[in-house]
């Protein structure tokens, strides 16, 4: 049992079809069931949320129980919607016979590799700094580990990024500085003015609106990097189950997630039999189980590990999920 | 002695000496602005040049706002026309 409800956000992460969404959704039950808001977030870009639920639930926060609400984010409609904005703007500024040219552009942009992931990224790093406000616990469940990794390392190039781009422009304001004081501006008769010859500069306001985007991204991200370290606030689980890939792939995450320096808080593994299987088939997948287990056992010996078994039944609705809940969080 | 015309004359003079000693670094200095802001514009658009950006997204939204710019730093970078098929500005 994990001490998960004091954390504002948790991750769960694995290999896919290991059972994150369960996972995170029993944990999402559990943390409502202790009397806390609860908002479960599906990163994946195939949804399962809705299914366990047995609700429809889509790209906007939609209530489950009395203290629990879910969201799909679809970032497709994140992108159009962020390029839609872009589109507005533009074609204030340019003539209107390029608005063909402007859609044509843009909307490349938003099919572009990348764009729906960046998009996602901004979402999730939004939703992450407003955990704690809205509601008590915002957990997410996350697509399988190697999207989760790209997630975790997006902060930090685009923290380089934009850094790279406010650098730039502070070497260029400090030039313009340099220039007023080289006698810019100050000079009386016009025809002395050789500043003329000069290209000719932005004005304050078009840098200003340059600073203010950029830092405003910049600083999501540095708070989202920020709390992806913060042990105190975030709560990253791993799922697996007892077979070879899947250890492969925990071991392989882990190692990935240390090189950006996000700690593991915990192990799950799920869908282990139970100890009384009956039939010659499903001892032998026992004994092969036992097997795993010591595997585990001896590779995550570090990290604290929770068991959760294999059910007779579908894990289909609140009920059930509580009672994995239980085995989860104390 | 006429001394406010003296006094603008003098005026004028150290106007010109300081204007002397100053213009050639004002023009280096502008360039090396000049500089930074055409290597801001090729972050910002380096995707319509081919040079791929990995956070186009993020810069997309700049692009509006440095639209104003965007001839003069085509022509300066030595292409006369647009370097885009599809985006057009002159």
């Amino acid at each position: 049992m994990l001490d998960l409800l004091d954390r504002r956000i948790i991750f769960v992460g694995g290999k896919g079809g290991v059972g994150k969404t369960t996972t995170a959704a029993a944990l999402a039950v559990s943390t409502s069931e202790h009397g806390r808001k609860c908002l479960i977030v599906s990163t994946d870009p195939a949804h399962s949320l809705g299914d366990i639920f047995g609700q429809s639930i889509g790209d906007r926060q939609t209530q489950v129980t009395h203290n629990l609400w879910a969201l799909e984010i679809n970032p497709d409609t994140e992108a159009a919607r962020h390029t839609a904005t872009i589109k507005e703007t533009m074609k204030h500024i340019v003539h209107p016979r390029m608005y063909g040219e402007i859609d044509r552009q843009l909307d490349l942009v938003a099919y572009a590799p990348g764009a729906s992931e960046a998009a996602l990224l901004e979402r999730v790093a939004e939703l992450m700094i407003e955990a704690g406000t809205g509601f008590n616990q915002v957990i997410f469940d996350t697509a399988p580990t190697g999207h989760t990794l790209r997630l975790l390392s997006l902060p930090e190039m685009m923290t380089a990024w934009t850094e790279g781009l406010l650098r730039n422009q502070k070497r260029s304001r400090r030039f313009s500085a340099m220039l007023k004081h080289l006698g810019g501006g100050q000079i009386k008769g016009d025809e002395l003015s050789l500043l003329d010859n000069v290209e000719d500069y932005p004005e304050n306001g078009q840098d200003a609106k340059i600073y203010k985007i950029l830092m405003a991204r910049q600083r999501k991200f540095t708070r989202a990097r920020e709390l992806f370290l913060d042990t105190d606030a975030t709560a990253f689980l791993l799922v697996l189950n007892q077979d070879k890939l899947s250890i492969l792939e925990s071991k392989k995450a882990i190692g990935l997630l240390e090189r950006y320096r996000v700690p593991i808080t915990a192990i799950v593994v799920n869908r282990t039999l139970p100890r009384d299987v009956d039939g010659e088939f499903m001892k032998q997948r026992r004994l092969l189980e036992e097997k795993y287990r010591d595997e585990i056992d001896y590779e995550f010996s570090t990290l604290p590990r929770v068991f959760v078994p294999l059910f007779p039944h579908d894990v289909h609705g609140t009920k059930v999920l509580l009672q994995i809940g239980k085995l989860l969080v104390i | 002695m006429d001394f406010p015309n003296f006094r603008n004359k003098l005026r004028l003079a150290l106007d010109l000496l300081t204007e002397f000693y100053h213009a050639p670094y004002r023009g280096a200095i502008a360039r090396a602005k000049r500089d930074e802001d055409d290597l801001f514009m090729l972050f910002v658009f380096s995707e319509m040049l081919g040079v791929s950006n990995p956070v186009i997204y993020y810069t997309l939204e700049l692009q509006p706002i440095l639209m104003n710019k965007f001839h003069d730093w085509h022509t300066r970078m030595g292409m006369k026309q647009s370097p885009l098929d599809s985006f057009r500005c002159c």
